[in-house]
């Protein structure tokens, strides 16, 4: 599968199992190890991506129905061998992940380094041979001072930017954001747009399907949540069953969905194309086999795609509600004199609500094209 | 409290008048099933930790054999021997190798064998405090351990063996969970508390009130500490995890609503409920390796330990920050700004004494004059990869980082760093340090450092690239995963390998030792092993101290 | 050694052990103690985007509004339909709203349901007040049965001076259905 071992060695590497690791194997595996060291996937094939994602882009605006563009090795879901973390499409994941490459890591690195530099300089100038009478020295007051504020600081300079993100993070989402929310059951999300009226279930897509249409195995579903890019999204999660949880890693978000409650994050996609994901608690028996995918696209793209599923943008749908809140609040107000406290109420909600609601969607539904 | 010249009645009344009666043992039933001989239980407990962790040790073996290539390849087939879901029997592996690795494995050996070995004969006490409670509290375990095999041939499910992962989370282990085999793991959970819980009670006892005369807490060694922070964690942390195990009993069974929210209940109180005993639990786990640790380093540098009382206010200050911080294994459950917020400077409190820790290691070598033998390779490995796995630990303390990496493989490497090669390091080394003690033969000293050499390399091979794999965003607890992940998987089946040939030496070198070891002295490490089970015999007598030692 | 002193050392295991198994057990307490104390804290402070409960609205701050959205979800063990009947509407800071849900039974039986709720963003729930709510109550729906259920509330004007939450423009009220178990109606 993984072609990074041919068949005979991957028989090899099994019989090392089924033979009870014998101690021979252990000659033979790190062997195999060092002779199979492969470069990670190709960035040619990154660098054609665009050139698909224009076509795809292309074909959405002439057809009715909404096809789905293909994703591109490398962004949005993992590359066998890499190293690091998937590139970051959204400002918190670029910020999240400059934070760890640049501060995290260095740190990280070196006080690992300098824990094992001084351990193998100790092991060197205080060895038996070199020192064999030992110091009974067991004080020093000023360098137990110095190794216990040092790292005070160093951790404080990490708290700081990393206290700044969190509060970046849970930005509620602004006026005029895309409401998403997704459910997980066990072993699929279902979706909802409740301004757009659209909903529905992605489930993975077998071996088969996945290969024939294209898609990574494992990732690829039946029905991907749109979005359009550079437009804030409101996600919302909640659970039918069991807890859940929702995660994109090139959008820097994981959110559990916990059944009989909601939780709520935002993120803005800065860049179109295909974000894989996969359930990240632990479900049950298929908890693998549930991926997340997302495809960003243009505002346009997105309102095309709107349509294509029977849907529509908030605008519209905001005008006919309020045309139906007419008509509903005549009701509300007898059912108001019915309820006990309710009286009072109806008089203030129907006067100041009709207006503002309006302009509120209009504004929505600027903010949603207008990108 | 602290200078009690404690001498038991019973030690009194049998053995003081007669002096030769001191290495009198009973016959075999009485010795091992009925003993009340604390370094008896102790030589129990560290078979029952080796069984179990060869038991645990396998069933990773399956889950590295299953993920070293992309797709299902034996799952089913393992299912359809036991008439299950091959998907089902993953999670129950999963479950069964983090239940029996932290309460059959780490857990026994630590606190049952080396504490129960070691920690009366170091603050110069005869026995500990309570014979036979200690008795019962080793022989707690085997009825655990018994449920929680058993649990894998009852239904969990849709297939044998309960699903839920260690954790335990509800409603995946209420109603996701139906069968017998959930019930059956969270009793087993209930008596290897009570297990513990006894045998904490026990040797805080002992420390309290059996120190021999001048054996002032400010003296006593740090691995008498280690064991005595490591039980007062046990008993605040574990009857929280008895109560919440204990509700979800009840919600399973009795129609109880506590994490139900159909019934007003919350789901995530349970987590708060686990992890609130979860995160003191991982420092029951290496605290007694740090004292190991601190003891190995001291008599390997022939020096005194540097810092001793900043080493000993370092555990207890882990041990209590170590109550503050459980919110950090939540991060992701949905919770306010404030609260991640100081859920993450609180747990980055923690990197302070650690790293007080591990810099007064390094300067207990400073100005030594260091061996390297067998136990003291051990020790170093520990202090590195402890030092590695507990840098990844910072960057998780990180809420907003943490987003990215939770329930990711990074999080497995990161425990399994701190546990694997922190935890299981510092066993090794002290199973190394003591074996003379322990069994009165010599370890084959080649084999041990081949053994360190191998065991190394495999681990690392095995769990570095989990690094790798977790920074792709490759989650927890799957059988199978994107072809992206296919490379790293194979290199760490591979270390998986190299690693279990290393315990085939082990075993070896365990084995023929006891058989053919050399005989071995009093004190085979020389001027820098000063604790006083150095000035007993090799083994000690079974009855130790009859005059109790006092130190100035 | 004296007996005497032996015994006294007996004494101090003793009384030792007993503390200690004294703190095991209030430990436990503590566990089970949890629960109630966990739910008065989430009351108390809004945590988890819990709601509070209010006799009454403090009265409109003029000009100062923020949406509310309305979701609903249900048990799928509850063969009920239950959605809002609007999905957003802007309410008047301090000013009393009603809001209306729309449950319909559609199996053949009456079963009894009962809702659980919070609203997100977490941090607003210490300022989102209900003064009246289906979700207080079990309900009932008989065969077919379809009701509006109202809930009154009102968004606490306290909000804008909390430097955490003042930068909200949508609190979003969710309500899940679920089944009341059989033995416990």
């Amino acid at each position: 599968m993984s072609g990074h071992f041919q068949e005979g060695e991957i028989e090899t590497l099994m019989n090392m199992f089924k033979t009870a690791f014998l101690a021979l194997s252990l000659v033979a595996a790190p062997a195999a190890a060092l002779a199979q060291e492969t470069a990670p996937a190709a960035p040619a094939e990154a660098a054609a991506a665009p050139a698909v994602l224009e076509a795809a882009t292309n074909a959405a605006e002439a057809a009715p129905a909404f096809p789905a563009a293909k994703p591109v090795p490398g962004i949005g879901q993992p590359v066998d061998g890499a190293l690091g973390i998937q590139p970051q499409v959204t400002k918190i994941g670029e910020e999240a992940l400059w934070m760890h490459d640049w501060l995290l890591m260095p740190i990280m690195v070196a006080m690992s380094v300098l824990v094992l530099f001084l351990l193998f300089w100790v092991a060197a100038r205080y060895r038996a041979k070199a020192n064999p009478v030992a110091s009974k020295t067991s004080h020093h007051t000023l360098i137990e001072v110095i190794w216990t504020l040092v790292p005070v600081l160093i951790l404080v300079g990490i708290a700081i930017p990393s206290i700044s993100l969190l509060a970046k993070q849970f930005k509620p989402a602004p006026e005029g954001a895309i409401t998403l929310k997704a459910i997980g059951n066990q072993w699929n999300w279902s979706y909802e747009y409740p301004d757009h009226g659209i909903e529905f279930t992605a489930n993975m897509l077998t071996d088969e399907q996945a290969k024939a249409a294209g898609e990574p195995r494992l990732l690829g579903v039946d029905n991907r949540i749109v979005l359009p890019v550079g437009v804030p999204v409101k996600l919302l999660t909640t659970a039918s069953d069991v807890i859940h949880s929702w995660a994109v890693p090139a959008f820097w978000i994981k959110l559990d969905a916990v059944p009989g409650r909601t939780n709520e994050t935002s993120f803005t996609i800065e860049k179109p194309g295909v974000y894989y994901g996969q359930c990240s608690e632990l479900c049950g028996d298929r908890h693998a086999f549930m991926p997340i995918a997302v495809e960003a696209v243009s505002p346009e793209q997105f309102q095309a795609w709107v349509k294509s599923k029977g849907g529509k943008m908030p605008a519209e749908k905001a005008a006919e509600e309020a045309a139906a809140k007419a008509a509903a609040d005549a009701a509300n107000a007898a059912n108001a004199a019915a309820a006990a406290n309710a009286a009072n109420a109806a008089a203030p909600a129907n006067a100041t609500e009709a207006a503002p609601a309006a302009a509120n969607a209009t504004n929505a539904a600027a903010a949603a094209t207008g990108n | 409290m602290t200078d009690i010249a404690a001498t038991p009645s019973e030690f009194q009344a049998a053995h003081a008048h007669d002096h030769h009666d001191a290495d009198h043992k009973p016959a075999f039933f009485a010795r091992w099933f009925m003993s009340t001989n604390h370094k008896d239980i102790g030589t129990l407990y560290l078979i029952f930790a080796i069984l179990a962790g060869i038991i645990g040790g396998a069933i990773s073996g399956l889950m590295r054999l299953e993920l070293a290539e992309p797709g299902i390849q034996y799952l089913e087939h393992w299912a359809a021997m036991q008439g299950g879901d091959g998907l089902h029997l993953w999670n129950a592996l999963i479950t069964a190798h983090g239940l029996i690795m932290v309460f059959f494995l780490v857990m026994p050996a630590m606190i049952g064998g080396f504490g129960n070995w070691f920690v009366p004969i170091m603050i110069g006490a005869p026995d500990m405090a309570f014979p036979r409670m200690n008795n019962i509290s080793f022989w707690l375990l085997i009825p655990a351990f018994t449920l929680l095999l058993g649990s894998a041939f009852v239904s969990g499910g849709t297939g044998p063996g309960s699903g839920t992962g260690w954790t335990v989370y509800a409603p995946l282990s209420t109603s996701g969970s139906p069968g017998a085999a959930t019930d059956m793991a969270i009793l087993a959970l209930h008596l290897a508390g009570a297990s513990s819980i006894l045998g904490a009670i026990n040797f805080i006892t002992t420390i309290f009130n059996m120190r021999a005369p001048g054996m002032t807490l400010h003296k006593m060694p740090l691995f008498a500490w280690s064991v005595l922070i490591t039980a007062f964690l046990l008993l605040l942390a574990l009857p929280v995890l008895a109560a919440a195990i204990t509700m979800l009993l009840t919600d399973r069974n009795f129609g109880t609503a506590f994490f139900d929210a159909a019934g007003g209940g919350d789901p995530i109180l349970y987590q708060h409920l686990f992890w609130f005993f979860g995160h003191p639990e991982v420092y029951i786990m290496i605290l007694p390796g740090f004292g190991i640790v601190s003891h190995i380093i001291s008599t390997f540098s022939k020096k005194p330990i540097f810092g001793y009382l900043g080493m000993a206010y370092a555990m207890v200050a882990i041990g209590v920050v170590g109550f503050v911080v459980w919110a950090h294994h939540m991060f992701t459950i949905g919770m306010d700004v404030n609260t991640k917020m100081y859920f993450t400077a609180a747990t980055m409190v923690i990197a302070v004494p650690t790293g007080i820790k591990i810099f007064s290691w390094i300067a207990t070598m400073w100005g030594g004059s260091l061996s390297f033998k067998t136990p003291m390779m051990w020790a170093l490995g520990f202090i590195f990869m402890f030092t590695v796995g507990g840098v990844t630990g910072v960057l998780l303390a990180n809420g907003g980082i943490d987003n990215y990496m939770h329930d990711t493989y990074y999080v497995v490497a990161h425990f399994h760093y701190v546990l694997s090669l922190g935890a299981v390091f510092a066993l090794f080394a002290g199973f190394y340090y003591w074996f003379a003690k322990m069994w009165g033969k010599n370890y084959n000293e080649f084999l041990g450092q081949v053994h360190f050499w191998v065991f190394f390399i495999g681990v690392n091979v095995l769990f570095f690239p989990m690094h790798f794999l977790g920074l792709q965003g490759m989650p927890r607890r799957y059988p199978d995963y994107p072809d992206g992940f296919a490379y790293w998987n194979e290199v760490a089946s591979i270390g998986y390998a190299i690693m279990a040939g290393s315990m085939v030496i082990f075993f070896v070198n365990v084995i023929w030792s006891l058989i053919a070891g050399s005989k071995a002295q009093d004190n085979p490490w020389g001027e820098g092993a000063t604790t006083l089970e150095w000035t007993l015999s090799s083994p000690p007598p079974y009855h130790q101290f009859e005059t109790l030692p006092r130190v100035d | 050694m004296p007996a005497i002193e032996s015994a006294a050392a007996e004494r101090g295991k003793r009384r030792t052990a007993i503390s200690m198994a004294m703190l095991v057990v209030g430990m436990v307490c503590l566990g089970y103690a949890a629960v109630p104390l966990y739910d008065m804290f989430c009351r108390v402070t809004g945590f988890g985007g819990t709601t509070m409960r209010a006799d009454a609205a403090p009265g409109a701050v003029a000009g100062k509004t923020m949406s509310v959205r309305f979701d609903a979800n249900r048990d799928p063990g509850l063969p009920w339909e239950f959605k809002p009947e609007r999905h957003t509407e802007t309410v008047t800071l301090g000013a009393q709203d009603m809001a209306f849900y729309v449950a319909k039974n559609l199996s053949d039986k009456p079963i009894k349901g009962i809702a659980s709720y919070n609203v997100s963003p977490m941090q607003a729930g210490k300022y989102f007040s209900k003064i009246e709510c289906f979700c207080f109550t079990e309900q009932t729906l008989e065969p077919g049965q379809e009701v509006r259920m109202p809930v009154i509330f009102f968004v606490d004007p306290k909000i804008l001076d909390d430097p955490d939450a003042n930068d909200i423009r949508e609190i979003t009220l969710s309500y899940t259905f679920h089944p009341v178990k059989p033995d416990k109606g």
